[in-house]
């Protein structure tokens, strides 16, 4: 990490840093200063009930045991993959890079839906492989803590590929040839050499899967079957009464998560190497020796293509199909339009749509102009707070989105000026608000990312030939700042869109958003609306990275 | 340069186009919003009827679970969205008066409800009355072998072929094991008996399903034979989704559930909301629902020959289990938290 030139702050800009350290105490910390604050509302009352509830202990250990298992697994797929495409070359690469990202883009509740139709007992996978394999009874069951393992293997392994990615994209041949000259094999140069110096990314990575297991909302709500989770238990606990011990159960999962925070940071700290650059460059991507492989490694890339699309294409099918035709067959056996005829001619669709895309916009501008002038001050900038403020645009990483919501339900709920409380529950800016925090940390390490590329000392050879804060700010800084802007732009923009585990919490009439209309979908027996609608919301997503893409390039 | 200004300018602008909008969307209607379980089918249904005799009402609503409806209202209570509250089993609503969350109204067909169907108070009154029953695959299941009565459910051919939902989050379950458990406690004196009962239930029981729609999925294709529902949501998954389930009402006697109606305290629209309340319970109301909806009128003072064939062969089979209200209203929350953590997989 490049040390941050000592330039001293003028007035304003001290101000501004502490506005911004202001706002996000309010919007990031307060609400769960909050909830901590509840769980002692009884003394040590709750905590008691919570200690003493045996429901509570196994959700706890759950929750820690899956996400352990998650990263596991996540880390089984991301790094191997990762591998295969920047270092090997063979028929199929570039399709399978294609895709490689794309279950990052499947929104929480649709890619769970698509999982039933494809893996449950009667999906079109399972019923495949059991007639495939004559059996009476379906080969397998989508349910319980494997199911919910399978599910963020699936979606979470692509943190892991991406970092992984990113590491292996800036490494340097030089240290690898030095040790195979000096007779290190293949696997030793693997062990001792490659794997230490991708251990930051990796265990950065690994911190990000764990924390999105940890906090997995869905999963375990759909195909739970009745298993204890900390983040179904909360919604349990809630909907039993039991506020206060909800509140304790929040805390906990926090408490777990920024564990787990400290926990990974440590490893990633330990195993940092600065190498001196000395141009051995990436190494070449090679064909594969051995014929058989050559062979094999085709149709591999080919099914794994398949495995990554197959839930999207499972919505698009289902979006197409029949409503109740569907029962015994392995495919939907009658095809139709009606889903998508149903939802042009209802006059309530348009809503949601509208709804969710107004607030995504409201909140990835919100971040934009925050999270930008966050990591400048972070990055190119001291100051007294610099580690507060880093330390509070991180935050959100740490606290799960059911814990962001409930921190919010409990904070927002009444007007109260002395205690910085306004009422925003049952209004439509609550949710803009929910987005905006859970963007908060994307948008800002990305910007911190690229902005630790540019070089500092552009910004006082600017100055030196006299452009004013104003003119650095946009020649210099923003341009700097601009590839990690968008990147982190668009993921917050993509999570916001389909955004359901706060959602479902938060949402009012007024604001109700795609997630949720599609879980209304569902209850009303539609699932071929429900399919329809989420379809759409996957073009949303198409169209968000589209834009950006299209940004990043001008 | 300029390409990327007049983008800009056209994002800016398909923004502020987007927001405003979100921002109007009406034409001088008073606008109520009602939350409730009973599905988009009735509740299109009540509204286009209600707003064609008050036409300068309009009428929104939100379908969600009973359970949820309740937790809604109470963390809304200091910013209430909702105005009216339409459809849940009347502990629920019980539950809400009790913390205040509810106003008081006196609809003209008051003295036309029984008095265990609406509060003493007034808070809330009972629309319909919701047999839970037991339903099964058709296809799959013949009739000759489907379970008829609580008991057949214990039968070793039905291990692990049973699907529920989830009692934590369905008043409909907690009503049958409240049940159960009182049963228990009229016949022997204690819930002993009832609590071997659950557990059995519970060994034969393949998922608890959080989500109702999966529960009709998993009934639908056959992942599992037998469920336990009430009777207007079956009855609306065959007729409308086709998906292939029947029910058979339990020979020994079914919870026959007090589905209510309330306004909710810190309305903007009393007037309205009432007049909503009133709307619901009338007459000509009560048979479009019995007739289209599968609701059986709470109200005893509509002619038997006036409602559909199935209601009257309904109000013969259905022999409704006499509860002790007050017994169920003092232990159900404590018997469903053992439950949880005593009987739910094994313990």
């Amino acid at each position: 990490m490049a040390p941050a030139p000592a330039r001293r702050l003028a007035v304003s800009t001290r101000l501004a840093a502490w506005a911004l350290i202001l706002v996000l105490l309010w919007s990031v910390a307060y609400p769960n200063a909050a909830v901590v604050a509840g769980s002692f509302a009884h003394g040590l009352g709750y905590w008691r009930a919570f200690i003493e509830s045996p429901a509570d202990r196994e959700a706890l250990w759950t929750s820690v045991w899956i996400s352990v298992v998650s990263v596991v697994a996540a880390c089984a797929i991301g790094v191997p993959l990762a591998f295969l495409l920047a270092r090997r070359e063979f028929p199929g690469r570039r399709a399978l890079r294609a895709v490689a990202t794309l279950p990052a883009a499947l929104p929480p509740l649709v890619g769970v839906v698509a999982f039933i139709f494809l893996y449950g007992e009667s999906g079109v996978i399972t019923r495949a492989v059991q007639a495939v394999l004559h059996r009476e009874t379906p080969p397998w069951s989508l349910s319980g803590a494997w199911a919910i393992i399978f599910v963020h293997a699936y979606t979470l392994y692509v943190y892991v590929f991406l970092f992984i990615s990113a590491g292996l994209e800036n490494y340097d041949s030089a240290l690898d040839e030095a040790a195979a000259g000096l007779g290190a094999g293949r696997v030793r140069r693997l062990v001792r050499i490659t794997l230490p110096l991708l251990m930051p990314a990796l265990a950065a990575a690994m911190l990000l899967v764990f924390m999105a297991s940890l906090g997995s909302f869905t999963a375990p709500y759909i195909f739970g079957g009745g298993l204890r989770v900390l983040a179904t238990q909360i919604v349990t606990t809630r909907l039993n009464g039991a506020v206060g011990v909800s509140y304790v159960e929040t805390t906990v999962l926090a408490l777990s998560a920024v564990v787990a925070l400290v926990l990974f940071r440590w490893l990633e700290r330990r195993r940092q190497y600065v190498l001196p650059s000395k141009g051995g460059g990436r190494p070449a991507r090679r064909r594969f020796r051995s014929p058989a492989l050559r062979l094999a490694v085709a149709p591999l890339a080919a099914a794994i293509v398949l495995v990554l699309v197959l839930p999207h294409l499972m919505v698009i099918l289902v979006a197409f199909a029949r409503d109740g035709a569907w029962t015994t067959q392995i495919l939907p056996p009658v095809y139709t339009l009606d889903n998508f005829r149903r939802l042009a001619t209802d006059p309530a669709f348009l809503s949601p749509v509208r709804n969710s895309v107004a607030m995504t916009l409201l909140a990835t501008t919100a971040n934009v102009i925050v999270c930008t002038a966050v990591a400048i001050l972070i990055v190119l900038r001291r100051f007294a707070g610099r580690g507060l403020l880093a330390a509070l645009a991180a935050l959100p990483w740490a606290v799960p989105a059911t814990a962001i919501a409930i921190g919010l339900a409990s904070t927002f709920n009444r007007t109260d000026l002395p205690t910085a409380r306004i009422l925003l529950i049952g209004t439509f800016w609550i949710l803009p608000l929910a987005y905006f925090i859970r963007g908060v940390p994307l948008v800002t390490s990305a910007v911190e990312s690229s902005l630790r590329q540019m070089d500092a000392s552009l910004e006082d050879a600017a100055r030196g030939l006299g452009a004013n804060a104003w003119l650095v700010l946009r020649r210099v800084i923003l341009p700097a700042a601009r590839p990690g802007l968008v990147a982190g732009a668009t993921l917050a923009a993509i999570t916001a869109v389909g955004e359901f585990v706060a959602s479902v919490v938060l949402y009012t009439h007024a604001n109700r958003p795609i997630s949720i209309d599609i879980l209304a979908q569902m209850r009303d027996f539609a699932f071929g609306s429900a399919a329809a609608e989420s379809t759409l919301l996957i073009a949303i997503v198409f169209l968000f990275t589209l834009a950006a893409r299209e940004r990043a390039r001008a | 340069m300029i390409a990327a200004r007049a983008r800009a300018v056209a994002w800016s602008g398909a923004t502020v186009g987007v927001l405003v909008l979100a921002a109007c969307a009406h034409d001088g209607r008073t606008t109520i919003l009602v939350y409730s379980p009973h599905g988009k089918e009735l509740l299109q249904d009540v509204a286009t009827r209600f707003e064609r005799a008050y036409p300068h009402v309009h009428v929104e609503w939100e379908d969600m679970p009973s359970q949820t409806v309740l937790d809604r209202v109470r963390a809304e209570a200091p910013n209430p969205q909702a105005d009216i509250w339409f459809g849940a089993p009347s502990d629920l609503f019980a539950r809400a008066a009790r913390d205040g969350l509810l106003d008081p109204f006196t609809p003209s067909w008051a003295a036309e409800v029984p008095p265990e169907a609406h509060d003493s108070a007034e808070r809330w009154y009972g629309t319909y009355l919701t047999p839970e029953v037991i339903g099964y695959n058709s296809q799959l299941v013949p009739d000759s072998v489907a379970p008829k009565d609580w008991d057949d459910l214990l039968l070793p051919r039905w291990r692990q072929k049973i699907i529920l939902r989830d009692p934590v989050e369905s008043g409909s379950m907690k009503e049958v094991f409240g049940a159960i458990l009182a049963r228990s406690v009229a016949a022997t004196g204690s819930t002993a008996a009832g609590w071997q009962w659950l557990r059995r239930l519970d060994k034969s029981t393949k998922e608890y399903a959080f989500q109702p729609t999966v529960l009709y999925q998993k009934l639908g294709r056959g992942e599992a034979l037998v469920t336990i529902y009430n009777m207007p949501d079956l009855a609306t998954l065959e007729q409308r989704v086709h998906i292939p389930v029947k029910f058979a009402i339990p020979t020994s006697g079914t919870p026959l559930v007090v589905d209510a109606i309330a306004v909710v305290h810190g309305t903007h629209h009393v007037a309205e909301a009432q007049w909503f309340e009133e709307f619901v319970g009338t007459p000509a109301m009560l048979l479009v629902a019995a007739r289209d909806h599968l609701r059986i009128p709470a109200r005893i003072d509509l002619a038997d020959d006036s409602l559909p064939g199935w209601i009257r062969m309904a109000r013969r089979q259905i022999r409704p289990l006499p509860i002790d209200r007050a017994l169920l209203a003092d232990s159900l929350d404590s018997w469903m938290q053992y439950w949880d953590a005593h009987v739910r997989r094994g313990g």
